[in-house]
């Protein structure tokens, strides 16, 4: 339904009374096809097959030092759930997805909030917020690498100017983790800064305006109505950032040299797969943790699917 | 004059056309790669050569170059560690491997199992190169099933760099503008904290933190006080467990944050020395670059024994290796022992970055022994201690990173030497008992 500008509304005219389309549509038209076959073929060179491929190496004992491979079974399935070091890795994956999702989903909205009130310069704080984003991975992490030195880091020379303790950032196993959810905070924010952004934006003003007229002061419209109005946005954030976080590698890979961190308190899933596989070269059992979280990852996004499916009904 | 204007579609044309013939080019070097016949030809060399290191080898690729001009040489740089040996494995395992290759020669063992093709002596000494022409530590380490698979160009061992002038102020410096010889642990750390009286920081720059730094430091000692740690795959690490609780505890001792910050890491060790916050400074001699950019007062020396009396020095090397090929030409082979041998001859300009070179007709020519301060720790190749045998041992590995996580630990306290011992042969024994790859 649509508002002309003379405020008659028009109905939409029933289908007997359309001109009838004389091709059919885009989806039905077999010309279709011949448009999405090339996606089609690179999709499936490089993502269907590799994924059966590699889902296919995990039941043989490959290896990338050139020995002869043979069919192991379920062995390499079995020898994971002993190997200590899967567990712990996951554990820091999930642990990290956890600790860097809540920031990264309350500080964008309050970024975005912030931002949304009208402060002078917009575009400075939208373009200030998003620029982290847009740095590579490797160039981030060096500039983090070097504000967090233990020793003659920024912040600890700003901590220790204050009087404050210094804090072992790179080299403390309680902290080493937290160091990688900071980085990824202040790299990747951004992005669902912007999406809260377009989302405020999209707030029709009049609703706000009868709000006022009720008598609903600043506070009472945020939490009453603009976060309400928000929540498919946070529903579609948290997913995002979920599934980004459960991928955490290459952050905390070049931030502790491949080293995984103080012992080892930082090294995530797939980086355990990636020495596993490239460093170690058992490529075979590297692919059967990969599946193993590969799983896990599927659980994860059926059970929100499931979430936000439930939100959806609830809220019609 | 004429102004001829490039259409958008001329222009789209042309580069569809250039991609096309570059698409076609690369077809045709796949499916044969050898386009000269006799004498000309093409090479294949690939190495994990960047900064410093880099340029010297484009030189040393450039005088082969110049050598055999009818030899096409196309030279890949990849980035080191993991990336490139992932790279060279696929590409031996494809039978699509260079015709020459870099190696680190703690990384050989799981290579020369399936990979790489053994260098044929005679060929070698055909070319004016034998063994009796290397250190003989480093040559044994080249060998595998008593064949030579890798033909060493360098030896990089740990070394001690000197700031000449804060090691005079604290009255370390000996007559001769070296440091007074310095013959045992507590001479060490005693230099150590002279230093740092006068940097007002710490005394020595190691990083405790970085796997490689904290690994050829922790093996080096471990070796001079006699430890030694056998890999036998399916069976059980042999150790001296005595030896490695000493190494971990003289660790203890010297990351006490006025000897040596427990933390620093690999970045962070070379800055410290380069903004003089040392007066020592303990790597491979690959910083050397740094030391000098940074226009400091400085010398290098060959790390002394503080255990035992022979200075046993953790090394590795870089080296040349002959990735196997699913069909061998023997044009190509030939040009890539050629093009070995003339790399090891004019590797005197390799030495510009630290490394001690393997040939002795190099390593004892005047102009080497000329050549400051790497003549200092030449010498170094004949103690040289290379990792253990294992297929996750060697430079990069899960040894070098594991091991050094256990540093880290004793460094800053959070386990005792007896516990990193622990946990260390611990995790050793796990690895040998899973299945190996090789």
């Amino acid at each position: 339904m649509a508002t002309t500008a003379s405020g008659r509304t028009t109905v939409p005219a029933p289908r007997a009374r359309q001109p009838r389309r004389t091709t059919s549509s885009l989806t039905t038209n077999p010309g279709g096809f011949w448009f999405v076959l090339p996606f089609v073929l690179v999709y499936a060179a490089f993502t269907v097959f590799p994924v059966l491929y590699g889902f296919g190496m995990s039941f043989f004992n490959v290896s990338l030092a050139g020995a002869p491979t043979s069919f192991v079974g379920l062995d390499n399935y079995a020898e994971l759930l002993g190997d200590s070091q899967v567990w712990r890795t996951l554990g820091h994956t999930l642990l990290f997805t956890v600790i860097s999702t809540v920031p990264l989903v309350v500080v964008s909205l309050a970024m975005a909030l912030l931002v949304h009130t009208g402060v002078k310069g917009q575009w400075f704080w939208r373009f200030s917020f998003f620029a982290p984003y847009l740095l590579p991975v490797s160039t981030v992490v060096l500039i983090w690498n070097w504000l967090m030195q233990g020793d003659f880091g920024f912040i600890n020379g700003v901590l220790g100017g204050l009087g404050l303790p210094t804090v072992g950032w790179l080299s403390d196993e309680g902290v080493a983790l937290t160091s990688v959810v900071l980085i990824t905070v202040w790299w990747t924010v951004g992005f669902n800064f912007l999406l809260y952004l377009s989302a405020l934006q999209a707030i029709p003003e009049s609703v706000y305006e009868a709000a006022a007229l009720d008598g609903a002061g600043g506070w009472r419209r945020t939490v009453s109505m603009t976060l309400p109005l928000l929540k498919g946005t946070t529903g579609l954030v948290v997913v995002l950032q979920v599934l980004a976080s459960l991928k955490i590698f290459d952050q905390a890979y070049i931030l502790f040299g491949g080293s995984g961190g103080p012992g080892g308190a930082a090294a995530p899933i797939l980086q355990h797969v990636y020495d596993t596989g490239f460093v170690n070269y058992r490529l075979g059992y590297a692919s059967a943790i990969s599946y193993v979280f590969f799983a896990l990852i599927i659980v994860v996004s059926l059970g929100q699917f499931a979430l936000s499916r439930r939100r959806g009904r609830t809220a019609a | 004059m004429t102004r001829t204007t490039l259409s958008r579609r001329t222009a789209l044309r042309a580069a569809g056309a250039a991609a096309l013939g570059v698409g076609a080019a690369g077809l045709t070097s796949c499916a044969d790669p050898v386009t000269g016949s006799g004498s000309g030809g093409q090479l294949a060399y690939w190495n994990f050569f960047t900064g410093g290191d880099g340029e010297r080898m484009v030189q040393l690729v450039d005088s082969y170059r110049d050598e055999a001009p009818q030899v096409q040489v196309t030279d890949t740089t990849l980035a080191w560690g993991a990336p490139y040996y992932t790279k060279l494995a696929m590409a031996c395992a494809g039978g699509r491997a260079p015709d020459l290759a870099t190696m680190h020669m703690s990384r050989l063992p799981p290579f020369a199992a399936h990979l790489l093709d053994p260098f044929d002596l005679d060929e070698l000494a055909a070319r004016g190169i034998t063994a009796d022409q290397f250190p003989e530590r480093v040559w044994d380490k080249a060998q595998h099933d008593g064949q030579l698979y890798a033909l060493p160009l360098d030896t990089h061992p740990m070394v001690l760099y000197v700031n000449t002038d804060l090691c005079d102020r604290a009255g370390l410096m000996g007559t001769d503008g070296q440091l007074a010889p310095i013959t045992s642990a507590e001479q060490f750390l005693d230099a150590g904290r002279r230093l740092a009286d006068v940097t007002g920081s710490t005394g020595i720059s190691w990083a405790a933190a970085d796997g490689l730094g904290g690994w050829m430091m922790f093996w080096s000692v471990f070796r001079q006080l006699g430890g030694r740690l056998e890999l036998p795959q399916g069976g059980t690490a042999q150790v001296d467990r005595d030896a490695m609780v000493q190494a971990f505890s003289f660790i203890r001792d010297l990351t006490d944050g006025t000897i040596c910050s427990p933390t620093l890491d690999g970045p962070a060790a070379p800055a410290v020395f380069a903004s003089q916050q040392a007066g020592l400074f303990v790597l491979g001699p690959w910083e050397l670059i740094t030391a000098e950019t940074a226009g400091i007062p400085f010398t290098m020396q060959q790390f002394p024994a503080l255990f035992g009396d022979q200075p046993l020095i953790r090394a590795d090397s870089h080296s040349f290796v002959l990735p196997r090929q699913a069909s061998l030409d023997p044009a190509r082979r030939s040009a890539a022992y050629d093009m070995a041998a003339s790399m090891l001859r004019n590797s005197l300009s390799w030495a510009g970055g630290g490394h001690i070179p393997a040939l002795s007709a190099v390593s004892d020519s005047p102009e080497f022994l000329a050549l400051q301060p790497q003549a200092n720790y030449a010498g170094a190749a004949d103690v040289v201690e290379y990792d253990p045998d294992a297929y996750f041992s060697g430079s990069g590995s899960q040894l070098m990173s594991f091991g050094g996580q256990q540093i880290l630990s004793v460094s800053t306290r959070a386990q005792t030497p007896e516990q990193a011992t622990d946990t260390f042969l611990t995790w050793v024994d796990q690895q040998l008992a899973i299945p190996s790859p090789v």
